[in-house]
């Protein structure tokens, strides 16, 4: 039951019989429904909102609540240009989905019927719906007062560049782009809040995956003191990101309920959610490789550019996605020399913010279609030029040109399992065959590292307004000697109260089925980061280890106190402590230490709780990596491409919960296939968002995904307890590249190249097109 | 305007008055307090909505409760106890067919409705029959897995003797 092995989950229970609690599925008694008039336009001047008559007092609208601060992200480096991003519009509307004003009303449907009769006055303005048009000269400008459309731009310059340019017998040109799309957790965003009279609170209830920094932020937006403030995450329905924002949503209906003293509760439709929740993505890359003849990669130079949409999301900021995605390019090969930049681009469009993966889908998608571009540049295979140009396991722990320090591993032994696994020589004999329905086979692989669980080094580096350096635990026994455990971060769907109970089992040695774990409300858990950074297990495991064990050593004392024993002899296994064959229960030594302090020994103070706050050896982050390799089929005639087989070897270090990891990495790449071929989000040149519905957005069902088959590999941290890495979101880092190398393996033949995600069925078609074009 | 609606769910007599326009998964939801019904997408692509309409799995969020007047209905907290159900639930748990458990009902309920009709399935008649359920979270595999653990178990104990083509 400890570390390693495949408990089923407990929280399985309620969700099976349908009581999960998700945040729609309160019952506060009096609540009002709120819908947002949002925005229709993506640029104009707000003249003001004209309220039909009957509807006073049930529309407001930012002056009514003007006691709120603005969202302010800013973040540390030169020339980051300063933003508000005021949770209702006041002059001047930024991105079609932006909120105006909340309509209350008894039902969603009559919140809606308001929203709808009442009459917004704007003057249009050009609309800044892409990148490049945001950076030409004279480009309408989203914050008035900013010189142009750029938050930011940072740079990175290691190495000598001249020289490599000097040296290198080839350079290898490529630019790529990625699509915007949305995280698309399957129960959208909510917010309900309401004043507990009696405790003189507000309590904010959020579908969030960190309650605890939400409550610090709000309290400071509305002005108010964290202890007059609860913020509680029930059940979350997914998160993967969008949630992990403060959502100007969760500050207007917090004002809101403030203000009118009745309890207010917004349930984001899926439009608003396509449209208006943070989004994800959209990079534009271009980039240069130097190598030698035999495709060691000298140097690279690189332009990242990410469409941020017209705010700056908190923490984040703006600037997170292009910072990542340039700071971690080079990823799991060994390049002496990187010149990187990354330039973050202000559009109306929704605010960009984190989501599984951030920037590191997007840096593996353009190192890894470099290393195949290298390898046909000097006509090697590319999976040999790929293993060459790792880091190698006797160069561990390595610092990269970027200064990541990777703490351990064997990246080309990754490599050269996941390739095994899919057989090439079987794929290239099928593709020597020929299909009989003229589809075109290809393979392709891609490989990733990924910092997890990164503390406060990490964190202060980056320069957000918070720093995320540790997680705390409080371990409790029940004085019938059940164990509770009450930790700050927020468990939505990675099985954490399985999970850290199986820590609790390793350390203490009781049933899993005996600890109970408390997350997501920030009165009753010590406070917490959250989740996100695939985090949680190895820090929030590492504070339940200590707590543990620190209960253990008492446990133990009292236990064999009541067994006369000497205390260094006793042990603990399966809820008892044990002196020989003699043992004493733990309900025993909780009922002892809670309501019989006469039977303890002398000195020993009473009760049974301990309190641990966990921070990694080195705050710098672990590293977990994979390889991902697939075949896949592309149609030649429609386009339509098909991913046959899939593969991951992964090392995510010591693994906790196999069942769960591998369903993690599963549940990862079903993702990064919608990045990779379906999941977009276009605009058109007037600023609207083009998909908005299931219809006109995909999501990868059931017959999308194949059969993945996960390989573990298991290298320890040695920064962490148990040598635990985290890896939430390794799975979907790699399936666009992975896919694209095939996708491009596959064209071979015909010449064509794909450079973009998703690839659909036309861009497959156009590069075909262009390809036959160009002959 | 309302108008009286009246239905059966899960095996009790309901009578409401209700707007034309409300659709049965608000009206479970809101009227009759089963949150075991999920709404995801409230315009019939998820399947996270999904009960059963005298015995057929239909889509709660696009159809009008007063649409259905008389119909028997049956959500999540209806198949409580109910054999396949059980089996289907202890599958899910066994081979870790949930995460955030949003999807769960909607799959459940789509899955029982494939096992009451079919059993020789392999993973892609699965996948298939599957489709018209999202799931953000587990990529499908446990819970493809999940439905063929029961598949077999349910098989084996009463070997199903229809053989539908897949709907
Ligand atoms: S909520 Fe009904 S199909 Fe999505
Ligand atoms: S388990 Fe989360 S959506 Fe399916």
């Amino acid at each position: 039951m400890g570390i390693g092995a495949p408990v089923r989950r407990v929280e399985d229970r309620r969700f099976l019989e349908g009581k999960g609690q998700y945040l729609a599925d309160l019952d506060i008694p009096g609540t009002v429904d709120l819908a947002f008039l949002r925005s229709p336009v993506a640029h104009a001047r707000l003249k003001g909102v004209e309220i039909p008559e009957q509807y006073r007092g049930q529309v407001f609208l930012a002056r009514d609540i003007d006691f709120v601060k603005p969202i302010v992200a800013v973040g540390k480096a030169p020339g980051f240009k300063y933003s508000e991003y005021p949770p209702l519009a006041r002059d001047k509307l930024r991105f079609v989905g932006e909120m105006v004003a909340m309509c209350i009303a008894r039902g969603r449907a009559a919140a809606e019927d308001i929203a709808q009769a009442c009459v917004l006055d704007f003057e249009e303005l050009p609309a800044v719906w892409d990148m490049e048009v945001a950076l030409r000269d004279g480009a309408p400008l989203v914050h008035d007062d900013w010189t142009d459309n750029r938050f930011v731009t940072t740079e990175i310059k290691a190495g000598d560049l001249e020289a490599v340019k000097a040296a290198a017998a080839v350079r290898v040109e490529k630019s790529l782009r990625m699509g915007r799309h949305v995280g698309v957790s399957m129960e959208t965003r909510g917010v309900l809040a309401h004043y507990d009279n009696r405790l003189g609170e507000l309590v904010v209830w959020s579908s969030t995956q960190f309650p605890h920094v939400i409550r610090t932020v709000l309290a400071q937006s509305l002005g108010i003191s964290e202890s007059a403030l609860r913020v509680v995450a029930p059940d979350v329905g997914g998160g993967f990101g969008p949630k992990n924002n403060f959502q100007p949503e969760e500050l207007a209906v917090a004002a809101l309920a403030m203000k009118i003293g009745r309890p207010v509760r917004w349930i984001e439709d899926r439009r608003e959610h396509f449209i208006a929740s943070p989004h994800a993505r959209e990079h534009r890359y271009k980039l240069v490789a130097y190598a030698d003849k035999a495709g060691r990669i000298l140097g690279i130079e690189a332009e990242v550019m990410v469409d941020a949409g017209a705010y700056s999301v908190w923490p984040w900021t703006a600037a997170m996605e292009a910072g990542m995605a340039a700071g971690i390019m080079t990823g799991p090969y060994d390049i002496p020399v990187y010149h990187g930049r990354a330039i973050t681009v202000c559009t109306n469009k929704a605010p960009l913010g984190p989501y599984r993966g951030v920037g590191r889908t997007g840096a593996c998608f353009a190192i890894e279609t470099l290393i195949d571009a290298v390898a046909r540049a000097v006509g090697r295979d590319p999976q040999e030029v790929r293993i060459a140009n790792m880091v190698q396991p006797s160069a561990m722990p390595y610092r990269s040109v970027t200064g990541k320090l990777y703490d351990s591993g064997d990246y080309p032994e990754c490599a050269r399992r996941a390739i095994a696994a899919i057989e090439p020589e079987k794929v290239r004999a099928r593709q020597q065959r020929g299909e009989p329905d003229g589809r075109l086979i290809g393979f392709g692989v891609a490989s990733y590292t990924e910092q997890s669980a990164h503390g406060t080094a990490e964190w202060v580096a980056r320069g957000l307004p918070v720093v995320f350096g540790y997680e705390p635990a409080l371990a409790r026994f029940t004085p019938d000697g059940k164990l509770i455990l009450f930790v700050g971060i927020q468990n939505h769907g990675q099985g954490l109260e399985t999970t850290l109970a199986q820590v609790a089992h390793q350390e203490l040695g009781l049933p899993v089925s005996d600890v109970i774990v408390r997350h997501g409300d920030s009165s009753t858990s010590p406070y917490g980061m959250g989740t996100f950074a695939s985090r949680s297990m190895t820090m929030a495991g590492g504070a339940v280890s200590r707590a543990c064990a620190t209960l253990a050593e008492k446990m133990k004392r009292i236990g064999a106190h009541l067994l006369q024993a000497p205390p260094g002899e006793v042990r603990l296994a399966d809820g008892k402590v044990w002196f020989g064959e003699q043992s004493v229960g733990f309900a025993e030594i909780a009922e002892a230490a809670y309501l019989h302090p006469e039977r303890l020994p002398t000195g020993e103070e009473p009760a049974l709780e301990a309190n641990a706050v966990y921070e990694p050896g080195r705050s710098t982050g672990a590293f977990s990596y994979a390889t991902h390799a697939c075949t896949v089929a592309v149609d030649p005639g429609t386009g339509v491409v098909e991913v046959l087989d899939y593969v991951v070897c992964h090392d995510c270090g010591t693994i906790v919960n196999p069942m769960i990891v591998e369903a993690q990495v599963v549940g990862g790449v079903a993702q990064g296939l919608g990045t990779a071929l379906y999941e977009e989000i276009p605009y058109d040149e007037n600023g609207q968002p083009l998909a908005s519905t299931f219809l006109d957005y995909r999501i990868p069902g059931p017959t999308e995904v194949p059969d993945v088959r996960v390989l573990h590999m298991e290298t320890p941290s040695p920064h962490t307890r148990f040598g635990i890495k985290g890896m939430g979101e390794g799975g979907a880092i790699a399936p666009p590249a992975a896919v694209v190398n095939a996708i491009n393996d596959a064209l071979r033949p015909l010449g064509a190249e794909i450079n973009v995600t998703p690839v659909t069925p036309e861009r497959v078609l156009e590069a075909i097109a262009a390809a036959g074009a160009a002959r | 305007m309302k108008v009286p609606v009246s239905l059966t769910v899960n095996g009790e007599r309901v009578a409401a008055e209700i707007e034309p326009r409300t659709h049965l998964g608000d009206f479970l939801r809101d009227h009759l307090r089963l949150t075991a019904t999920h709404l995801g997408c409230e315009h019939g692509v998820c399947g996270a909505c999904t009960v059963l309409v005298n015995g057929e799995p239909v889509r709660a969020c696009i159809t009008l409760a007063v649409s259905i007047d008389g119909a028997e209905v049956k959500t999540l907290e209806g198949l409580q106890g109910e054999a396949l159900m059980e089996t289907l639930k202890a599958a899910f748990h066994e081979k870790h067919g949930l995460q955030c458990g949003f999807c769960t009902p909607g799959m459940l309920i789509s899955a029982w409705d494939l096992l009451k009709r079919r059993r020789d399935l392999d993973e892609r008649a699965v996948r298939v029959a599957m489709s018209g359920n999202l799931c953000r979270c587990t990529g499908y595999q446990g819970i493809v897995r999940s439905i063929m653990a029961a598949a077999e178990k349910v098989g084996a104990a009463a070997p199903s003797t229809i053989k539908e083509p897949l709907r």
